[in-house]
C-alpha cells in the first residue's frame, strides 16, 4: 500500500483508514445541469437505457453517483450538456457559496468551467458571471464548457487572479485557486512524488494575493468562497488566517450535508485564528470524493 | 426565433447581442446586474447566429439551450430515423408540412440541435464532433 502524506498523520483521523481510500478508485459522480434538462426526465430518459444514477447528495441536489465502470464523458447526455462529470466535493464549493439568481458573481480561476456553469445553474441562468482565467490554454475548455452546458451569462476575462481590476465590487466571489492538488490523489495517472518539503513559497505567495484581492473585490455585505483542493494547511488554514490578520473578514459557518473536519488551530507550531475552526476539511475516506479545503468568508457591511 | 420556431421574444428582452466577423454572442443579464465595462472582456454568453451564405443560423448550442420552448418547426425523429439521418447526412421527407428553413430536431425530450429542410429533404446540421456520441462513425 503505497504509503502517501505521511506528514498529516497526526492531523488526519483515522489515518490508516485514509491512505487505504487513497489505493481505491474515486467514485464517478454528474451533476444534472438544470439550465438545460429537468432532473426527473433526464433519470427516466437513462432509466430507460438501463442507466440507474444514484442520489448521493441533498435530495434536492442534482447530483448523482454513476454506476461502476460507466464513462459519463462518452453519453449523448454528456454532449447535449445534460450532464457534467464533476467531483462530489467540487460541486459543495458552488453550493457554499449559494448566490442568488440575481447575482454579479466573480470566479477568480475558472477553468476548465465546472464550478463556474454550476454557478450559472444555480442562479438559474440570472445575474452575470465574470470567469476569470488567466491562462490562455484554458480558454478553450472554458468556454466549451460554458458553451456545452448552455451558460447564457457568463464574460470571460483573463487577468492574474491576484491583480484582477478594483475597478468592480462583487456579491460573491469564488476563489478556487491554484494549490499543490493532494486531495485529487485518487485520480488514475496522477500521482504525487513526495518529497516531504510543501508547496513552493511562490505558490503560498500567490494564494495569499489572490484572498486578499478577492476580499477587496467583494462590495460590503458580499462573501467569498476560499477552496483548495488539498490537505497542506500552509496553503489553506494559513492563508485564511493571513486574510483575517489583515482584512476586516469574518468567517462564515459552513452547511455541508456531507461530513467534514474543522479547519485546524494549530499546525507545525503556527496558530491560527480560532474562527478558522468553521472552515471545512473534506478527506476522501469520510466522504469517499476528492479532498478538499473550503472556507466560506464574509465583509461585514 | 419567434417567427420561425415560436421561442418568445421575452427569452431574448434581458440580453445584448454582440457582434464580431460573422458571428453573433448572446449574453443574458438581469437588469439590475452591472455590465463589466470597466474590464477587458475577451468572450461573452453564448455564440448564438452565424452567417452562412446570405442566411443566419443559429447554433447547435442556441438551438439546444431554447429548443425546448420552441413551438414550431420542430421535428421529433425517432431513434431509427435519427441513425438514418446522422449516418447518410440527409432523408426525405415528401410528406411532411414543413416550411423551408431550420428546424430543431428532436428526439423524445431531447433538443438534438438544427437542421435544414429543403423541398422535401431533411439535412443534418449536427456538428460532425457530436457524431460519435450517437454511435455514429463518420
Amino acid at each position: 500500500m503505497e504509503r502517501a502524506f505521511e506528514r498529516y498523520r497526526d492531523i488526519i483521523p483515522v489515518f490508516e483508514a485514509f491512505q487505504e481510500r487513497l489505493n481505491s478508485p474515486l467514485p464517478r459522480h454528474v451533476r444534472v445541469n438544470t439550465l438545460k434538462i429537468k432532473t426527473h426526465l433526464l433519470l427516466q430518459s437513462l432509466e430507460r437505457k438501463g442507466i440507474l444514477l444514484k442520489r448521493a447528495s441533498d435530495p434536492e441536489e442534482p447530483i448523482f453517483l454513476v454506476p461502476e465502470g460507466s464513462s459519463p464523458g462518452t453519453w449523448l447526455e454528456y454532449a447535449l450538456g445534460y450532464i457534467h462529470p464533476q467531483a462530489l466535493t467540487s460541486c459543495l464549493a458552488s453550493l457554499f457559496l449559494a448566490p442568488e439568481p440575481e447575482s454579479y458573481v466573480l470566479d477568480m480561476c475558472a477553468a476548465p468551467g465546472g464550478k463556474t456553469s454550476h454557478l450559472a445553474q444555480l442562479m438559474k441562468g440570472e445575474g452575470l458571471i465574470v470567469a476569470n482565467e488567466l491562462q490562455r490554454k484554458r480558454h478553450l475548455p472554458l468556454l466549451n464548457t460554458l458553451s456545452r452546458l448552455g451558460v447564457m451569462n457568463a464574460v470571460l476575462t483573463a487577468y492574474p487572479a491576484q491583480e484582477f481590476p478594483l475597478k468592480e465590487r462583487f456579491d460573491c466571489i469564488l476563489a478556487d485557486v491554484p494549490c499543490s492538488g493532494e486531495g485529487t490523489f485518487r485520480y488514475a495517472g496522477r500521482r504525487f512524488r513526495q518529497t516531504g518539503k510543501g508547496p513552493s513559497r511562490n505558490l503560498c505567495e500567490t494564494q495569499r494575493r489572490i484572498i486578499l484581492r478577492a476580499f477587496d473585490l467583494l462590495r460590503a455585505g458580499g462573501r467569498m468562497l476560499y477552496a483548495t483542493c488539498t490537505y497542506n494547511p500552509e496553503e489553506n488554514e494559513s492563508v485564511v488566517d493571513y486574510l483575517l490578520k489583515h482584512r476586516d473578514a469574518e468567517m462564515l459557518t459552513l452547511e455541508s450535508p456531507l461530513p467534514f473536519l474543522p479547519g485546524l488551530s494549530i499546525w507545525n507550531r503556527e496558530t491560527y485564528d480560532r474562527n478558522i475552526q468553521q472552515a471545512a476539511r473534506f478527506y476522501p475516506h469520510l466522504i469517499d470524493s476528492v479532498g478538499f479545503f473550503m472556507a466560506k468568508i464574509g465583509k461585514r457591511g | 426565433m419567434e417567427e420561425r420556431f415560436g421561442i418568445p421574444v421575452s427569452e431574448f428582452q434581458d440580453g445584448l447581442l454582440f457582434t464580431h466577423q460573422q458571428s453573433w454572442w448572446f449574453l443574458k443579464k438581469s437588469p439590475s446586474t452591472p455590465l463589466p465595462s470597466r474590464l477587458k472582456v475577451h468572450m461573452v454568453g453564448l455564440k448564438a447566429f452565424q452567417k452562412v451564405g446570405a442566411f443566419v443560423k443559429p447554433t447547435t448550442r442556441l438551438i439546444q439551450a431554447l429548443g425546448p420552448r420552441a413551438t414550431k418547426s420542430r421535428l421529433d425523429l425517432s431513434a431509427d430515423q435519427l441513425q438514418s439521418l446522422l449516418a447518410q447526412g440527409t432523408m426525405d421527407l415528401p410528406a411532411s408540412d414543413l416550411e423551408d428553413g431550420y428546424v430543431i430536431l428532436c428526439l423524445g425530450d431531447y433538443v438534438l440541435g438544427p437542421g435544414l429542410f429543403i423541398r422535401g429533404k431533411l439535412q443534418s446540421q449536427i456538428p460532425r464532433k457530436h457524431l460519435k456520441y450517437y454511435g455514429v462513425d463518420k
